[in-house]
């Protein structure tokens, strides 16, 4: 029987094809997450499938957790500080509870923020998502079909290194994000491996292009 | 060490009740992350949301303990 009313599933593109026969970028901790399991967002519609789910290269990580490590090991130090010296025992115990704590603190936000802020690509969408701080936070919202160009740049040793860069999507609309080193309202900064990004995103723009001919 | 009414103010007394401050301040600043990554989970919803929600609040629970012992010390 002909399938008049049929449940209009989308297809797949080739890339995402490609990507999940190789098995990587499954691991919801990634920086480059293809189709995530059990994922979904504020806005999302019930026929809508994430195709991507990014966020910054893990690499960019490593000036919070090398000031981290190196501030673990400073109360072991700061003994011989004259100032701190001069403290009893017990100032000095509640001076490293509060140092430690403050320490965690610092690397649970950290880690918080490079976790949640992240950029998701639907068959019908482009959502960024970006937390600045523990107060603010911004979210823009495109259709694949108002896209009118999308680029992206590697600068200096890392990214090019580790593969990483900013991915910048043109739109129609001339809103520009809160953060005001983004060149665009839909700019993902330091996203691991821009050119699939930018690969998929094209690809998702001639399907939609197609469909609505 | 110097007596001002009565009462002897020394390096350790002032330094520890900055302390006591700070602490009582980074339990704020937990409590309004605690928040924060409840939003957060609501804005995205992430297979390990539920379990980064329980960490945040074992963080929470832990500092807690730790503000009042250093609070009373």
């Amino acid at each position: 029987m002909p399938e008049i009313f049929g449940t209009n599933k989308p297809e797949k593109i080739d890339e995402i094809r490609q990507l999940e026969k190789s098995g990587k970028y499954k691991s919801i901790f990634g920086s480059f997450v293809v189709e995530p399991n059990r994922t979904r967002f504020e806005s999302q519609d019930d026929d809508e499938i994430i195709v991507i789910l990014g966020r910054r290269h893990f690499v960019t990580n490593l000036k919070w957790i090398a000031t981290a490590c190196l501030a673990f090991f400073v109360p072991m130090f700061w003994g011989e500080f004259p100032m701190i010296k001069m403290l009893d025992a017990n100032t000095s115990f509640i001076l490293s509870v509060v140092w430690y704590s403050a320490l965690l603190f610092y690397v649970i936000q950290n880690f918080l923020l490079w976790f949640y802020n992240v950029y998701i690509v639907t068959n019908e969408r482009l959502v960024d998502v970006d937390f600045f701080g523990l107060l603010y936070k911004n979210i823009n919202v495109t259709q694949i079909g108002r896209v009118e160009d999308v680029n992206y740049s590697q600068r200096g040793i890392f990214s090019s290194f580790f593969n990483y860069g900013d991915v910048v999507v043109q739109t129609a609309s001339e809103q520009r994000s809160d953060d005001k080193s983004e060149k665009s309202a839909f700019a993902f900064q330091s996203v691991a491996d821009p050119d699939l990004v930018v690969k998929i995103i094209s690809e998702l723009m001639e399907e939609n292009q197609l469909s609505r001919r | 060490m110097e007596t001002i009414l009565n009462t002897q103010i020394s390096i350790s007394l002032i330094v520890g009740i900055m302390a006591k401050i700070l602490m009582v301040m980074i339990l704020v600043m937990s409590l309004v992350m605690l928040r924060q990554t409840t939003l957060m989970d609501k804005v995205i919803k992430l297979p390990v949301g539920g379990s980064i929600k329980t960490f945040i609040w074992s963080f929470f629970g832990l500092l807690l303990l730790l503000t009042v012992i250093v609070v009373l010390a």
